[in-house]
């Protein structure tokens, strides 16, 4: 047979361009008429040759198209049809479904608002944060002093380096007296971090001038608040401790990684700071063309220069140096929110091997009508693509049903983030989270559709219609076997790691604190003024005087004063030297330390170990009280009483007491060495006074009234109770026991559905066999146990992969886990038994029901 | 005719141009694909030149809503046989309903002006 001509041939390509169907029935007639028509075209001149040419692309890119969109409309008009013909099939896929795609859709939210998106400061990838370091003194990070950031920000090259102060400052303006977070920032902050004012201007270099006045910025959330938005704030006065500042612009929250909300220029006296006096942060920029390693081992190699030049106050001081990003979303939260993605995404999996396993027991079901339509000149691919689209309208049902479901969702779970996540407030289901589920909606179709569209794809017609539309037991049983399997490995995964992180949960939340939290509430306030300058002053002239009036108030168990009570946020600590022999010998013990009052220990009810508590009453002496912890790390088993440590330009104190450890930071921390002195002595520039209080009685009022009668123009704030400061602290291993608690259940449950699935499937396909099994003399328990085997093996092959699968990732989760080992035996030996008590369940309920087959009627069924 | 019949008939209309000119050119009798080009053509006067996509395009529809019927005949093989199209009862309604449609707005035409009264 000779070649067709090239056009022809060329134009049957074109034709490739329609659908399969449409194709079969036209294609023949088509190229007929284009036979024809080109021959008469061809006489009639190059022009309608032309013309004719222009025509078949018009009909490819435009007609072909539309015979697509058209079997696909037919396609789906069928599959709806279908579909309400089965509705428990269809709102049981859909609902899986919308599970999984919903559960997916709010967790990536939290991700991607916390973790993905980029910071919103200018270059912000280039941003770092520096500070110093002392191995010998096992400090990670500490504050910086001001002589030494202005030695880095002078010396170095590579990085644009800028520094701030925080504080708290009591603002005197419109309204009442407020206590509002303050910093003094390096002016070049703002540049660094390419702020726009929202109103009025930016901090300069001129302002940090000592005749420049006191110019100050406010954040936009200060501004709305307690400045009413106004439109004349630019320009106006406020007065801090009778100083005037001059607010000169208003700078939106959004743009700095700090929650302070007044900002005042930081000024540098070098006739009183010194290089030992570590209280400043610094943050810096790396200069284009600079990588973070050059720029850290340059400020690294300035810090070893320091070292040199000023070893008094520098020696064995360096430097850490992290990106911005990693220091506001630690290593430790993404990897916490990582590991609940990957608990929905196995929640999805799983609900996803449900919906195939589903769409595989109709398929099996419709064997005989697919058959019938493969009879009938149905082509194949029709119902492969039949197939394809129940799955992806299901999936977009689903979808839709699970985006829906997050949009509710998402508003819950933002208050159940911990306060401490950044942007934790900016979690929504954006643009992005949106392409992210459109995304996972599409993997979805195809992956639970591509087992069905294989079987129905496979079979001869006339072995359809042989076996009477019944199916050979065997056909599509092994990937639903296997489907059921993977559930239970993912099922078992996620019950271990709920275990893990309800176990870890429970041990933070059993901590020994060291104190007891009932019933205390905490207030903050500073106490600032002339007439508060004398020593002693504002502990005999306000605090005392307030004490005794709380003390007095009905249902006031105790009351106490610290500079910082446990779990009030912030940190003191400096290092100390013992006097005479320790086990420390020359090295410095970095310790941390409080001001309390005398009553402070017993109104906490920390346990006095040795020695005495401090006196009522000023006293001249330097007198110490250690906690056990601080003790045993320098002198051992000892007795302390009576020894003496040396603490730098603070002189020599003696040791008068031993208490017992208190957890002060973090219920996952151990107790840091610590000191106490006494407040009687010393009063810190912002205290925190401690009420406990019995049932029934409004401690946060009672501060705050009395407070009001001793100085109405003092600000209480952070008024918390201590057990919701203790949970604020739990707040993340919380919500990941909670939420892969949560699905993990769920998880359990889809494949408690996908076993029963499998075995009732063999046991509707095998009920002959039983027939003739029970009629030849078999017992209902073997058969029994025939199913049950079936189902236990399953099970059991889940088990060994869900545990192989949660061992493997141990190593990744244990380093969110407080107190529990991520290979915990125990906790590995529950969940399996769990996942096998739950299939067992599952499984007996269709075994059961082959044991119940009667022969007569399954035989008489033949 | 049945109300139900007639609301089907005024549910296909206005017809596609390429439908109407199909079903005229099926008006003499029954034809084969090309043989309806080719009569559009000549009752065009060349201007009309359907694609063989979209003749078969419309071909399909129109078996689909009815309009047409396709009949098999020929005295070749097989293989050469060719498909004969030809109207239905349902598809000569549809054809005279939309030549009424068509007359009525050429009447609408007429009397305001926007026509000559005599072509």
């Amino acid at each position: 047979m000779p070649q067709p001509p090239i056009v022809e041939r060329l134009y049957r390509l074109l034709l490739r361009c329609y659908p399969g169907e449409f194709r079969d029935d036209y294609e023949r007639e088509m190229m007929r008429a284009f036979r024809e028509r080109l021959a008469h075209d061809r006489a009639l001149g190059p022009g309608a040759v032309l013309r004719l040419g222009l025509q078949l692309l018009v009909d490819a890119v435009v007609r072909a198209p539309r015979e697509h969109l058209d079997v696909l409309r037919q396609d789906g008009r069928y599959t709806l049809r279908s579909l309400r013909s089965a509705p428990v099939f269809a709102i049981t896929a859909v609902a899986t479904l919308a599970l999984g795609v919903g559960a997916n859709t709010a967790i990536f939210s939290i991700v991607h608002a916390v973790a993905l998106r980029p910071l919103p400061y200018e270059a912000s990838d280039r941003l770092v944060r520096i500070w110093e370091r002392n191995d010998s003194l096992s400090i990670p990070d500490f504050a910086v002093s001001m002589p030494n950031f202005i030695s880095w920000r002078e010396r170095a090259t590579t990085v644009d380096i800028v520094g701030w102060r925080g504080g708290s400052v009591t603002l005197r303006g419109p309204g009442d007296p407020v206590r509002v977070q303050s910093v003094n920032v390096s002016p070049d902050f703002f540049r660094l971090l390419g702020v726009t004012p929202l109103a009025g201007r930016v901090l300069v270099e001129a302002d940090t001038a000592a005749n420049a006045g006191n110019p100050a910025l406010i954040r936009d959330s200060l501004w709305r608040g307690y400045f009413g938005g106004s439109p004349n704030v630019v320009g106006s006065t406020v007065t801090i401790a009778g100083q005037p500042y001059t607010i000169v612009g208003v700078i939106p929250g959004s743009s700095i990684p700090l929650s302070a909300e007044f900002f005042m220029p930081l000024r540098f006296d070098p006739t009183t700071e010194t290089r030992g006096n570590r209280i400043a942060n610094v943050m810096g920029r790396l200069k284009p063309g600079f990588t973070f390693a050059q720029g850290e081992q340059e400020v690294q190699a300035i810090a070893s220069q320091l070292e040199s030049e000023f070893p008094d106050s520098n020696r064995r001081w360096s430097i850490t140096m992290t990106s911005v990003y990693d220091w506001l979303i630690p290593e430790e939260t993404r990897r916490a929110l990582y590991v609940l993605l990957g608990a929905v995404g196995c929640v999805l999996l799983i609900a996803c091997a449900n919906v195939a396993n589903l769409m595989l027991a109709r398929t099996a079901a419709r064997r005989r009508e697919m058959a019938v339509r493969l009879a009938i000149g149905a082509a194949r691919r029709r119902l492969v693509r039949q197939v394809l689209t129940e799955s992806m309208l299901l999936t977009a049902l689903g979808g839709a049903a699970g985006i829906l479901l997050a949009y509710w969702a998402v508003p819950v779970i933002r208050q159940w983030l911990p306060e401490t996540l950044t942007r934790a407030d900016e979690v929504t289901v954006s643009a992005p989270v949106l392409l992210f589920s459109f995304g996972v909606c599409m993997l979805t179709g195809l992956a639970f559709a591509v087992l069905p569209a294989l079987a129905s794809s496979r079979g001869h017609v006339t072995d359809f219609l042989k076996e009477g539309g019944r199916g050979s037991s065997a056909a599509g049983a092994t990937p639903r076997q296997l489907l059921a399997g993977a559930q239970v490995a993912l099922a078992t995964l996620l019950l271990v790691g709920a275990g893990l992180f309800i176990q870890s949960l429970q041990r933070l939340q059993r901590v020994e604190l060291g104190f007891d939290p009932r019933g205390i509430t905490t207030a903050m306030m500073g106490v600032q003024g002339e007439r508060f300058a004398t020593q002693g002053g504002p502990w005999n002239l306000f605090y005392r005087p307030l004490l005794e009036r709380l003390a007095a108030a009905p249902g006031v168990e105790g009351v106490a004063l610290s500079s910082g009570a446990p779990f009030g946020g912030g940190n003191t600590g400096m290092p100390i030297n013992a006097v005479g022999d320790s086990l420390m010998g020359e090295a410095a013990l970095q310790t941390d330390w409080r001001m309390v009052n005398p009553d402070y220990f017993k109104t906490m009810r920390i346990p006095l170990l040795r020695g005495r508590y401090f006196r009522p009453g000023a006293t001249d002496e330097n007198e110490l009280i250690v906690a056990a912890t601080m003790a045993r790390r320098m002198w051992g088993d000892a007795d302390p009483i009576g020894r003496q440590i040396s603490a730098g330009p603070n002189g020599i104190w003696t040791v008068i007491g031993v208490v017992g450890d208190v957890r002060n930071l973090d219920l996952s921390l151990a107790p840091a060495p610590t000191m106490y002195l006494s407040t009687t002595r010393f009063v810190w520039p912002t205290m925190t006074v401690i009420v406990r209080a019995g049932e029934g009685a409004q401690p946060a009022a009672l501060l705050r009234n009395a407070v009001r009668e001793l100085d109405p123009q003092l600000a209480v704030f952070n008024v918390r109770e201590m057990e919701a400061l203790i949970d604020d602290s739990a707040a993340q291993p919380r919500l990941s026991a909670s939420v892969v608690g949560l699905f993990a259940g769920i998880a359990a449950v889809l494949a408690a559905i996908g076993i029963y699935g499998v075995l009732a499937y063999l046991v509707s396909q095998r009920t002959q066999e039983i027939g003739i099994r029970m009629a030849l003399g078999a017992s209902r328990p073997a058969v029994l146990r025939l199913f049950l085997g079936r189902g236990l093996v399953l099970t059991a092959g889940g088990l060994v992969a869900g545990v192989a699968g949660s061992l493997a990732i141990s190593r990744w989760v244990g380093s969110l886990l407080f107190d529990v080992q991520a290979k915990d035996p125990w906790t590995i030996a529950i969940a399996g038994s769990t996942v096998a008590a739950v299939a067992l369940i599952a499984g007996y309920i269709p075994a059961r029901r082959a044991t119940r087959v009667d022969p007569l009627t399954a035989l008489r069924a033949e | 005719m049945p109300r139900d019949l007639e609301s089907e008939v005024q549910a296909l209309l206005p017809l596609a141009p390429a439908f109407l000119h199909i079903l005229i050119a099926l008006g003499e009798g029954e034809r084969h694909g090309y043989s309806i080009m080719q009569e559009v053509a000549d009752r065009t006067s060349g201007r009309v030149r359907m694609s063989p996509g979209t003749l078969y395009g419309s071909i399909k529809r129109m078996l689909a809503d009815g309009l047409i019927e396709e009949l098999t005949t020929g005295t070749a093989g097989a293989d050469e046989r060719r498909r004969f199209y030809r109207l239905t009862k349902f598809g000569r309604r549809v054809a005279a309903a939309e030549a009424d449609r068509l007359s009525s707005l050429l009447l609408q035409a007429r009397a305001s002006g926007l026509v000559p009264k005599r072509s």
